[in-house]
């Protein structure tokens, strides 16, 4: 086998652009959770996400209205969420399973009626990349992280963003306390309900954008859950990043990396031909994700998880 | 008392479902032209382009002959469970035949114990009993052909094949497309990778950036998801490939050597044919060649494919249908 048509260049641009996605809705997740309300509809708000966005994008001929549409819609769903978890204080696996079953058939549905019978695919235009002057030419690292197009380097700065949220603002603590202890929250007055909404509207919106940014920066169409599964993928990143955005970003990266260098591997095996069955390549991500998450339990020796995570808060009233 | 009425009612009833039955059946005989009323239960949009497209194109072309009326499910649910209570839901509203296009064996079973009498046909092939019949996809015939075009248009020696799943449908293609280039010129090499999901074209694009990054630069593809994914690629990289089940060769027009276009008229207009006749039971259609054509693309334009190969594909096309060489079917 010859490795370096495999480990080459091409492996971490392959890598980061699959990754991408998945990425941005873990982040989102994870302060979600953080919150303590358990997102399992993260899978339908992405899926919605990228039909919005593809569907605005198609008829306004413009990627950043795509984008906002993309965006729009996951706040939608993420203020549907909230609705049902916090203000309505419905289980939260079973509201967060609906939405993603909600989501594929209605994302089904609209595409066919808005873009009718029989015709041929319709598609969007590809993003051209922002060459980063200076920094593109960097050998390695240039053409991976200064020669993508607009919504990768969008999607950094966001991911940023949400981390400086969660562990620098005031909003952030009141996030993490109410995700730690509702009621000790409530005791020195943060409005718990509030600040959870609040956590599923970000969390809603980055899903969104990460539709968006599956449709319009990498794929330019839409299909039947053209999201494949990076919702649920996400989901178990955020515990595989112990709820820590950046931890979370990372292992999502590190995922999309081996997830191409899977590609890559099958390809240069000969696929078919080749005496490694290929699913064996194909679960290489998955192994991978799992052994670090059992490594990095065992070795902090205690649970990350947020405290109230999953359990609505109720006021306790005294009489 | 009571009883009495309750008796006079269900007489009443009885009498009724009786005169309908014998209303039914006059009409049915009375006029032996009427359409077939044909289900077509999809599992994806009718727009996809290629699976659902195709086989929604032909039903609406019986339709628009007189032959059928039809009525048409798309997005159905994909499981055996959810798949039978669809077609249960048509048999029992009168569908003359039910066509439940995807590899839908056990819900055509299942649905079959309930509704014995009712046709049903699904797609790619399986068992075939009572009044259950399959269709089948040869698409590993046309991919065959395209190999030999193949053959005479790679530079690097390398054909790449790129597939959702190593399902029997998929690797036949895949290594028919193989041997087929091989036949021209025994030192062209195979490579194929599985992308493991019929829907996820960001990884079916990344799938054959790896192969191209094998040096392979003619491909052929299996599933919706791998074949949207490739032509972004073809594309990008300015390489060579067909198509999958639909034409889709205005998609990448200088790309798209050809598709491998998945007819399904001739495949319904028969099965339609024979319910309408009343001549039809269990079988499996199988059309070959005649309903899986290789389409070349006028505008193709990577590279000139020299003329005796399109005469030696020509000669091959000719030879199968004629039933003088078997393409070699490998499912594993």
């Amino acid at each position: 086998m010859n490795w370096s048509t495999i480990l080459g260049l091409g492996l971490f641009v392959s890598g980061l652009q699959l990754a991408m996605p998945t990425a941005l809705a873990a982040v989102g997740e994870a302060f979600s959770e953080r919150a303590g309300v358990l997102n399992l509809g993260l899978e339908g708000m992405m899926l919605a996400g990228a039909l919005a966005a593809f569907s605005a994008d198609y008829y306004s001929g413009d990627a950043a209205v795509g984008v906002l549409a993309g965006v729009g819609v996951g706040l939608a769903f993420g203020a549907l969420k909230a609705f049902l978890s916090v203000t309505l204080k419905t289980e939260q696996v079973i509201n967060g399973i609906v939405i993603v079953i909600f989501a594929q058939g209605v994302t089904a549905f609209a595409y066919e009626r808005m873009f009718g019978s029989g015709g041929t695919q319709p598609e969007i235009p590809t993003l051209h990349a922002l060459r980063v002057p200076g920094l593109a030419s960097i050998p390695w690292l240039g053409p991976v992280l200064f020669d993508q197009n607009a919504l990768f380097y969008l999607s950094l700065g966001l991911v940023a963003g949400v981390w400086l949220l969660l562990e620098k603002t005031k909003l952030g603590l009141q996030v993490r306390a109410v995700g730690e202890s509702p009621a000790a929250a409530d005791s020195v007055a943060v409005h718990v309900d509030r600040v959870r909404f609040a956590a599923l509207l970000v969390c809603g919106a980055m899903a969104g954008f990460a539709g968006a940014v599956l449709v319009i920066g990498d794929i330019n169409l839409f299909g039947t859950n053209v999201t494949a599964g990076r919702g649920w993928v996400a989901i178990a990143l955020v515990i595989f990043g112990r709820w820590r955005p950046l931890i979370v970003f990372g292992g999502a990266l590190a995922f999309g990396i081996t997830d191409a260098l899977q590609l890559r591997i099958q390809a240069a095996s000969g696929g078919s031909n080749s005496a490694v069955p290929y699913e064996v390549f194909q679960a290489l991500p998955y192994v991978l994700t799992l052994v670090v998450m059992v490594v990095a339990t065992v070795a902090a020796k205690r649970s990350a998880q947020p405290a109230a995570l999953g359990i609505p808060f109720r006021k306790e009233v005294i009489e | 008392m009571r009883r009495i009425a309750g008796h006079a009612t269900l007489a009443g009833i009885a009498a009724l479902v009786a005169t309908g039955v014998a209303l039914a059946g006059l009409t049915s005989h009375g006029n032996a032209k009427s359409p077939v009323k044909v289900a077509l239960v999809l599992p994806c949009p009718t727009n996809d382009g290629s699976w659902c497209q195709q086989a929604y194109v032909a039903a609406k072309q019986l339709e628009k002959e007189g032959l059928i009326s039809l009525q048409v499910t798309s997005n159905a649910p994909q499981d055996t469970a959810g798949a039978s209570q669809v077609i249960e839901r048509y048999a029992a509203n009168g569908a003359q035949l039910v066509i439940a296009d995807s590899a839908w064996q056990d819900a055509a079973m299942a649905a079959a114990a309930k509704f014995p009498h009712t046709p049903i046909v699904y797609a790619a092939g399986g068992k075939v009993m009572g009044n259950v019949s399959t269709f089948e996809e040869p698409i590993y015939q046309p991919a065959y052909l395209a190999g030999i075009l193949a053959s005479g248009i790679t530079k690097t020696k390398v054909v790449g094949g790129l597939a959702a799943f190593d399902i029997p449908l998929c690797h036949a293609q895949m290594v028919a497309f193989t041997k087929g280039a091989q036949s021209v010129d025994p030192s062209i090499k195979g490579v194929t990778s599985y992308v493991g999901d019929w829907n996820d074209v960001a990884k079916a694009k990344n799938a054959a950036l790896a192969l191209a990054a094998q040096k392979a630069d003619v491909f052929a593809v299996c599933g919706g998801g791998p074949a949207s994914g490739l032509i972004s690629v073809l594309q990008e990289k300015n390489l060579s490939g067909f198509g999958y089940v639909g034409n889709q060769n205005s998609l990448a027009p200088k790309q798209m050597v050809g598709s491998l276009v998945y007819n399904l008229y001739p495949i319904f207009k028969a099965i339609v044919q024979d319910v309408a006749a009343g001549r039809y039971k269990a079988k499996d259609y199988n059309l070959g060649l005649a309903s899986f054509k290789l389409v070349l693309n006028p505008k193709y334009a990577v590279t000139k494919i020299p003329a005796a190969t399109l005469a030696k594909e020509k000669q091959v096309a000719a030879m199968i249908l004629a039933g003088k060489l078997k393409v070699p079917y490998v499912t594993k």
